[in-house]
């Protein structure tokens, strides 16, 4: 429950005062990789520290997380699919077979049809996810954010003590 | 204002979850690690497995396992292997490539066949193990063990019998309905030929040649009638190779006829016995009480042998393609996890030399064993070499006592070979109820020894079990029959227990025979107490079946003596007939060149 107020907490905040849409928009594209692909993976380590490290919106990650979970089980099947379209191509078969006899590159799991396919669909995806949330962002701080922002609920929100540890990973 | 990319003042918060991260890791590796390798394990060997302890030994590299369980797959309540301490020492190097290279493997305080406090869970799910555990269970059940019936004779005993059941009335009307499809098939060969279309044009044309004298023909009319002639005898000879065609055709078509007919009497033979099981009539062949005693016990012993080879065979095959196994179970969909194997790198899984060492403290099989386990893998093509797994006793001694256990799965190419030989010398054999009988077999001491090869779909094996201190149990419960009194005079009385079963064929088509020095004993006993009664037994099922089967098959069976008689007469007669007109057209031509002048050749006919 805890966790649900602070992922609202989180998303409330992106979206009004926390850096430009562009920000938001980059933090969402991001924080869709960790929802849409099988979320213990190195990848997403790194993935993590992008969103940590990089000047984007740390909320903006969250709600991407968020937003794209129930997606990436929806998807799982198509993921699967495209995986094994890839890994059993013939012509990337020497690419795979040069990966998997890479210290430390198995680790990554990449020689899993839902790892790769979902991992693929997210590079391709990243770039209109972008686009799209930055459009979204934009248009909602435009029409009823001032609303949002007067309301009751916003104000109780950023009183709460644990919005001020979120600060530190608010964008500049 | 320019952005910053950076957000450096989040590296110190980052850095400290990867360390909380890494230190969580630290606390729970070995906890996780134990429990992933028993869920792993048990579901890789299709039976449960588990491991008490598990510690990681990161600076040699290595694994210590204890308080191992490897439950039976066909027995829950025994294990087929326990072992207090197992250490695996792995490649570094190897690892960095999440592939599992075993350099050293021992393995200490073994025991076998020990009882578990708890029964095995089952293991389900459509894994391979279980999938291959069923199937090797469907297997064993194809074999056509009779039991021993001793329940009294009755001749009286009316027996009723449904022409539905009897096999031999179902091919009968099959082969009727075959019957009639290859008389309509011949019969359109026949018109197809039209022999006697051909026949009586060439009649008609050798009678009207007969009645013409040729030398009031002229050159041209004399011509025009050899042409004639000539071309009516390429006629015939089209309709003779037509013919000849034909009947090849009759002879295959009476061929396939007689050899179902073949196959009614083989129905019938089958019916007999079907009508002689509902009678429960005791068998007097050896082959079949051997079968009965034993068979069940000798198909339970392949059966495992059979379930441990086609696992060594789905893991470990030949080739360097790339392998499709499920993914890890996690929440989100497993997907197919694809290995690249590759010449000249490490396989997935490698046990390149594992040392078992235990030792058995009392009875006759006291001693110092010594094991080993060479190229386990899940790739031989990479290694290159054939498993082998050996273990006999360290220092020889006892003559009377030993055990001597050899294995190759040899899956480099595609033509794979798996073998296992075991003896044991001076064993505990363990006891068994001999089915459909109040009898239990308690074979004691003795000696045991199984050979199992696997060659492509081929099978062969033996397992034979031999004992002079048998001891026979008798279910106390119930009334006897006479005829099982019989035979538990004839087996109490025996101390020598000798069994050989063999097994041959093919994975999907396997064949069974059970010889034991019971056999012939029993047979000849229960000859000689019931065997009057059983012959009228016999007799009169024979009778039954006779009766309800004789107007249904024997109808058939005239029909098709009648098709092919019919047939063949035809093909015969038509043969006759082509060769009458050909010698008299033939005839008729020589006729008509006799009158020719010199040097007036005739065009030249391909015959």
């Amino acid at each position: 429950m805890f966790t649900l107020l602070k992922l609202i907490q989180s998303i409330i905040k992106t979206l009004h005062s926390e850096g430009t849409p562009g920000q938001v928009a980059a933090g969402i594209a991001l924080g869709s990789a960790l929802g849409l692909t099988p979320l213990v993976n190195v990848h997403n380590l790194v993935i993590f520290s992008l969103i940590v490290l990089l000047n984007v919106s740390f909320g903006g990650g969250m709600l991407g997380w968020a937003l794209f979970v129930p997606l990436g089980f929806i998807l799982d099947p198509v993921f699967d699919r495209v995986g094994a379209g890839l890994l059993t191509a013939t012509s990337l078969r020497p690419l795979w077979t040069s990966l998997y006899n890479t210290p430390l590159v198995p680790y990554t799991n990449f020689n899993n049809t839902v790892v790769l396919g979902s991992l693929t669909s997210w590079l391709v995806l990243a770039v209109p996810i972008f686009f799209a949330a930055r459009y979204g962002v934009a248009r909602y701080r435009a029409t009823i954010g001032e609303r949002v922002r007067q309301s009751r609920l916003y104000k109780a929100v950023t009183a709460s003590q644990a919005y001020n540890w979120y600060r530190l990973f608010r964008p500049n | 204002m320019r952005m910053k990319i950076f957000r450096w003042k989040a590296i110190g918060p980052l850095l400290l979850l990867l360390v909380l991260l890494g230190i969580l890791m630290w606390l729970f590796a070995e906890p996780v690690a134990r429990q992933t390798t028993e869920e792993a394990s048990t579901e890789l060997l299709g039976t449960q497995v588990d491991v008490g302890r598990l510690d990681l030994l990161p600076r040699q590299a290595s694994v210590d396992l204890g308080a191992l369980q490897v439950a039976d797959p066909f027995e829950p309540r025994r294990n087929l292997l326990e072992a207090d301490r197992i250490v695996l020492k792995l490649n570094p190097e190897a690892l960095t490539e999440k592939k599992l290279v075993v350099e050293r493997f021992s393995l200490q305080g073994m025991r076998f066949g020990t009882t578990r406090t708890t029964p095995a869970r089952p293991v389900k799910g459509n894994g391979f193990a279980p999938q291959a555990l069923r199937a090797v269970r469907r297997w064993s059940q194809q074999f056509d063990v009779p039991i021993l019936q001793l329940t009294p004779i009755d001749t009286i005993k009316s027996l009723v019998l449904n022409p539905a059941q009897l096999g031999s009335v179902r091919a009968a009307q099959g082969l009727l309905a075959r019957a009639d499809s290859t008389r309509q098939t011949l019969e359109a060969g026949f018109k197809a030929v039209d022999v006697k279309g051909t026949v009586d044009s060439a009649r008609a044309l050798a009678d009207r040649l007969a009645a013409t004298d040729p030398k009031r023909l002229g050159l041209d009319g004399t011509r025009q009638a050899i042409q004639s002639v000539q071309q009516t005898l390429q006629r015939l000879d089209q309709a003779k190779q037509q013919l000849s065609g034909l009947e090849r055709n009759v002879k295959e078509g009476v061929r396939l006829l007689g050899s179902g007919v073949q196959t009614l009497d083989e129905a019938r033979k089958r019916d007999y016995a079907f009508a002689r099981s509902l009678l429960k009539l005791p068998s007097f062949s050896a082959p079949d009480i051997g079968n009965a005693f034993f068979g069940k016990v000798s198909i339970d012993r392949f059966q495992q042998a059979l379930y441990w080879a086609e696992l060594a065979r789905h893991y470990m095959p030949p080739g360097l393609l790339p392998r499709e196994d499920p993914g890890p179970k996690r929440l989100r969909a497993s997907g197919t996890t694809v290995r690249f194997p590759k010449e000249r790198t490490w396989p997935s899984f490698l046990m390149q030399v594992g040392q078992v060492d235990f030792s058995i403290a009392d009875g006759l099989l006291k001693g110092a064993y010594a094991a080993s386990v060479q190229g386990l893998t899940s790739e031989p093509a990479l290694y290159g070499k054939p498993t082998v797994v050996s273990a006999k006793r360290d220092a020889p001694g006892s003559t009377i006592a030993g055990l001597d256990i050899g294995a190759i799965v040899d899956h480099r190419t595609s033509n794979v070979r798996d073998s296992f030989a075991a003896k044991l010398r001076g064993v505990k054999l363990p006891s068994f109820d001999i089915p459909g009988l109040p009898f239990r077999l308690s074979p004691g001491t003795g000696s045991a020894a199984l050979t199992f090869l696997l060659r492509g779909d081929q099978l062969g094996g033996r397992w034979a079990i031999g004992s002079k201190q048998v001891g026979w149990g008798l279910d106390s419960t119930g009334a006897r029959s006479d005829l099982e009194q019989v035979v538990w005079r004839v087996v109490s009385g025996l101390k020598q227990l000798d069994v050989t079963a063999q097994l041959g064929g093919t994975v999907k088509a396997p064949k069974l025979s059970v010889r034991s020095n019971l056999d012939d004993a029993i047979a000849q006993r229960l000859k000689a107490v019931v065997g009057e009664e059983v012959a009228k037994a016999e007799a009169m099922a024979r009778a039954k079946v006779d009766s309800l089967v004789s107007d249904k098959v024997e109808p058939v069976k005239q029909r098709i003596a009648a098709i092919q008689a019919d047939a063949t007469k035809r093909v015969g007669d038509q043969q006759q007939q082509l060769g009458q007109v050909q010698a008299a057209l033939e005839a008729q031509l020589k006729r008509l060149t006799a009158g020719l002048a010199p040097g007036i050749t005739l065009p030249k006919i391909k015959l």
